[in-house]
C-alpha cells in the first residue's frame, strides 16, 4: 500500500443496466508507468473521467497519496495533484502556447485570485512556462495562438498543461494520437523521465509505445480489467491476444 | 489591434471635444447627450466584463442598474423630505451627498449581484439567462408594487445630488463626474483582464472543462466576475438617476437588460471600448433616427441583424487586424 501513489477499489458507473466500468481495481505505483489498454469502447476513457472526478461514479474508492478523494470534485482532485490529457485536445484555443502553460500554472502558485497584478510582468510564471514549452519542443511556437497549432502541436500542448500542474499522478488519455515519429519519440524520451517525480497513468493504442513505455500494463474489456501484468505477461497473454491484441506478438 | 488602439484615442478625444463644443455653443443638449453614453456605457463595460470576456450571458443587468438607480432616489428622496429611512435598530437618514450614496449604491449592487450570481451560476446556457431574466423581472414588480417609492410613475428627486465643491446641475460638471466614473471602470476592466484573474476568466469562456481540470475553481472565479459586474453596472444605474433626477420601475424591466446587451454587441464583445462605443451608437440612432419616427427601433434591429451576421467583433471589431481569429 505504501508504495501506491493512486488505489482505485470497485469503481463501478452503471447507466441504466449497462455497466461502463465493472468494479475496476487498478493502482499505481510511484515512479511507474501503468498502461491502461483495450478496444474502443472498453471504457477506458470514462475510467480516467470517473478518477479526475469529470464522470461521477456509482460504487467505488479512490486514494491518492494516502488521502480518499473519492467524494471531492473535480476542480478539488485537480487541486491536489491529478493532472489530465483528454482523448481530443483540449486547449483554450485564442490565448498563445505560451498563455496555455501560464494558465496551468496559476493553480500551483496561487495566483488565480490576483485581480490588478498584471500577469505580463510575472517573470516567474513566463520562465516556467518557456521551460515547460522547450521541454514539449513548442518553445519556437510560444506565441502561436493555440488554434492554429497542428494536430500533433495540440497533443503536445496538453502534455504540457498537464506539466506544468506539477501533479502527484498523470492521467494521459491517447497523449500520442496523430503525432509524428519524432513526435512520439520525444514523449516517449519525457514520459520515461518524468515518470520519477509523478507516475503516468497512461491510455494509448501506440503498442510499440505502450511496449517501449509501460512498467506493468493492464487490459479493460467491457468495463472489466480482464488481465494486469508486465509487459511480457501481457504480451503472451491468450485471453489478452483474443480480446485486444488479435495477432501473436 | 493596432488601428482599433488609435480609434480607442480618437473615442477619448471626442469624450472631451463633444462637451467642449456644447459649452463653446451653449447647447446644454449635447452635454446631456454626451453624459447618457459615457452612464450607459458604464453600465455595458460593466456587462462585458460577464458578457464579454467571461461568456456569462446575462439578462439580468437591469436588476444591477435599477438598484444602483433606486438606492440614489431613496437616500435623495429621504434627504430631501427630511424623513428617517429607516428606524430601527438605528434611525438612518437619507442623504444627498453623492459621496455617501455611491458607497451605499455600490456595495447593495454588489451584495445583491452576489446573491443573483450565487444561484444563478449553478446553471448554465439558457437557463442561467432565464433565471437571471427573472431575478430582474422580480425587482421590477416589485417597484411596480412599492407605493412608497412612487410605484409605477416612479421616482423623482427635484434635484441633483451634490458633490463638493461643483454644481452637479451644471451640465459640465455632472458630465465630468460621470466622465471619472467611466475612466475608472475602463481602467479596472483593463487591470482586470491583464491580471491572472482576467486570464482565468477569459479561458472560462473558451473551455470551462479545460480550466477546471487545471485546478481554477470556476465558479468562484465567474461569480467574482459576475459580482464586481453587477457592481460596476449598478454604479451607472446611481449616476443614471441623478442624470434625469427621476428613477422608474422602467430601469428594471428586461428591456433595460436588452438595451445594455446590445450596447456591448453593437460596439463589440471583449472589447475595452466596445460598450461606450455600442452606446454612442445607440444613442446617435435614437436622435437621428428618431426624429423621423417612433419606429427607429425597427432600424436598429436591421443594423443588429447585420453585425450579428457579418461583424460578430461589432464595430471596434471592424478596425481590428485580428477579426479572422474571433469565431
Amino acid at each position: 500500500m505504501k508504495n501506491k501513489i493512486l488505489n482505485i477499489k470497485n469503481l463501478s458507473k452503471f447507466y441504466g443496466a449497462f455497466k461502463v466500468t465493472d468494479e475496476i481495481a487498478i493502482d499505481l505505483n510511484f515512479d511507474e508507468i501503468h498502461a491502461l489498454i483495450g478496444p474502443n469502447g472498453a471504457g477506458k476513457s470514462t475510467l480516467i473521467k470517473q478518477i479526475v472526478g469529470s464522470v461521477k461514479h456509482d460504487i467505488g474508492s479512490i486514494v491518492l497519496d494516502q488521502e480518499d478523494i473519492t467524494d471531492l470534485n473535480d476542480v478539488e482532485r485537480a487541486k491536489i495533484g491529478i493532472s489530465r490529457t483528454f482523448q481530443v485536445s483540449s486547449i483554450i484555443p485564442k490565448f498563445s502556447a505560451l498563455d496555455n502553460i501560464i494558465l496551468s500554472l496559476l493553480n500551483k502558485s496561487k495566483e488565480t485570485f490576483q485581480l490588478f497584478k498584471n500577469i505580463r510582468t510575472n517573470k516567474e510564471l513566463d520562465t516556467k512556462a518557456k521551460k515547460i514549452l522547450r521541454e514539449i519542443d513548442l518553445f519556437d511556437k510560444s506565441d502561436t495562438l493555440a488554434s492554429e497549432l497542428s494536430h500533433g502541436d495540440r497533443r503536445k500542448l496538453e502534455v504540457g498543461l498537464a506539466l506544468a500542474m506539477d501533479p502527484k499522478v498523470f492521467l494521459f488519455d491517447e497523449p500520442m494520437a496523430g503525432l509524428d515519429e519524432s513526435g512520439t519519440k520525444m514523449m516517449i524520451n519525457l514520459f520515461k523521465k518524468i515518470k520519477t517525480n509523478s507516475p503516468i497513468l497512461l491510455i494509448e493504442h501506440d503498442m510499440d509505445a505502450v511496449f517501449a513505455l509501460a512498467d506493468r500494463v493492464s487490459v479493460i474489456n467491457y468495463g472489466k480489467i480482464v488481465a494486469t501484468g508486465t509487459v511480457d505477461q501481457i504480451r503472451s497473454n491468450v485471453l489478452v491476444r483474443d480480446v485486444y491484441l488479435g495477432y501473436e506478438i | 489591434m493596432i488601428i482599433e488602439k488609435f480609434f480607442n484615442k480618437w473615442i477619448m478625444v471626442f469624450l472631451i471635444l463633444i462637451p467642449t463644443c456644447g459649452v463653446i455653443f451653449d447647447e446644454p443638449y449635447f452635454i446631456t447627450l454626451a453624459t447618457k453614453v459615457v452612464i450607459l456605457g458604464i453600465a455595458g463595460i460593466g456587462l462585458n466584463l460577464a458578457l464579454g470576456y467571461c461568456g456569462l450571458i446575462s439578462l439580468g443587468h437591469a436588476a444591477f442598474f435599477g438598484i444602483g438607480g433606486y438606492i440614489t432616489g431613496i437616500l435623495s428622496f429621504h434627504a430631501l423630505n427630511d424623513e428617517v429611512l429607516f428606524s430601527w435598530p438605528i434611525a438612518v437618514s437619507g442623504s444627498s451627498e453623492m459621496l455617501i450614496i455611491w458607497p451605499i449604491a455600490i456595495l447593495v449592487s454588489a451584495l445583491f449581484s452576489f446573491i443573483i450570481g450565487l444561484l444563478s451560476l449553478r446553471t448554465s446556457g439558457v437557463y442561467f439567462i432565464m433565471i437571471t431574466l427573472a431575478f430582474a423581472q422580480m425587482l421590477y414588480f416589485f417597484s411596480i408594487s412599492w407605493p412608497n417609492y412612487g410605484g409605477e410613475d416612479g421616482l423623482s428627486i427635484y434635484m441633483r445630488n451634490s458633490f463638493p465643491m461643483l454644481n452637479t446641475m451644471d451640465p459640465i460638471s455632472f458630465y465630468i463626474i460621470s466622465l471619472f466614473w467611466l475612466l475608472f471602470s475602463i481602467f479596472i476592466s483593463l487591470r482586470l483582464i491583464n491580471s491572472p484573474f482576467g486570464m482565468s476568466f477569459q479561458a472560462i469562456k473558451q473551455n470551462e472543462e479545460r480550466v477546471k481540470s487545471v485546478g481554477i475553481e470556476t465558479f468562484k472565479v465567474k461569480l467574482l466576475v459576475f459580482v464586481i459586474s453587477g457592481t460596476i453596472t449598478g454604479l451607472a444605474g446611481s449616476l443614471y438617476t441623478d442624470l434625469n433626477r427621476f428613477v422608474s420601475p422602467t430601469v428594471l424591466d428586461w428591456h433595460t437588460s436588452g438595451e445594455i446587451m446590445v450596447f456591448v454587441i453593437l460596439g463589440g464583445m471583449a472589447r475595452l471600448y466596445g460598450p461606450l462605443v455600442g452606446a454612442a451608437f445607440f444613442i446617435a440612432l435614437e436622435q437621428t433616427l428618431g426624429s423621423y419616427t417612433e419606429n427607429w427601433q425597427f432600424w436598429l434591429g436591421l443594423i443588429l441583424i447585420l453585425v450579428i451576421l457579418f461583424a460578430r467583433s461589432g464595430i471596434l471589431g471592424l478596425f481590428d487586424k485580428k477579426l479572422k481569429y474571433e469565431k
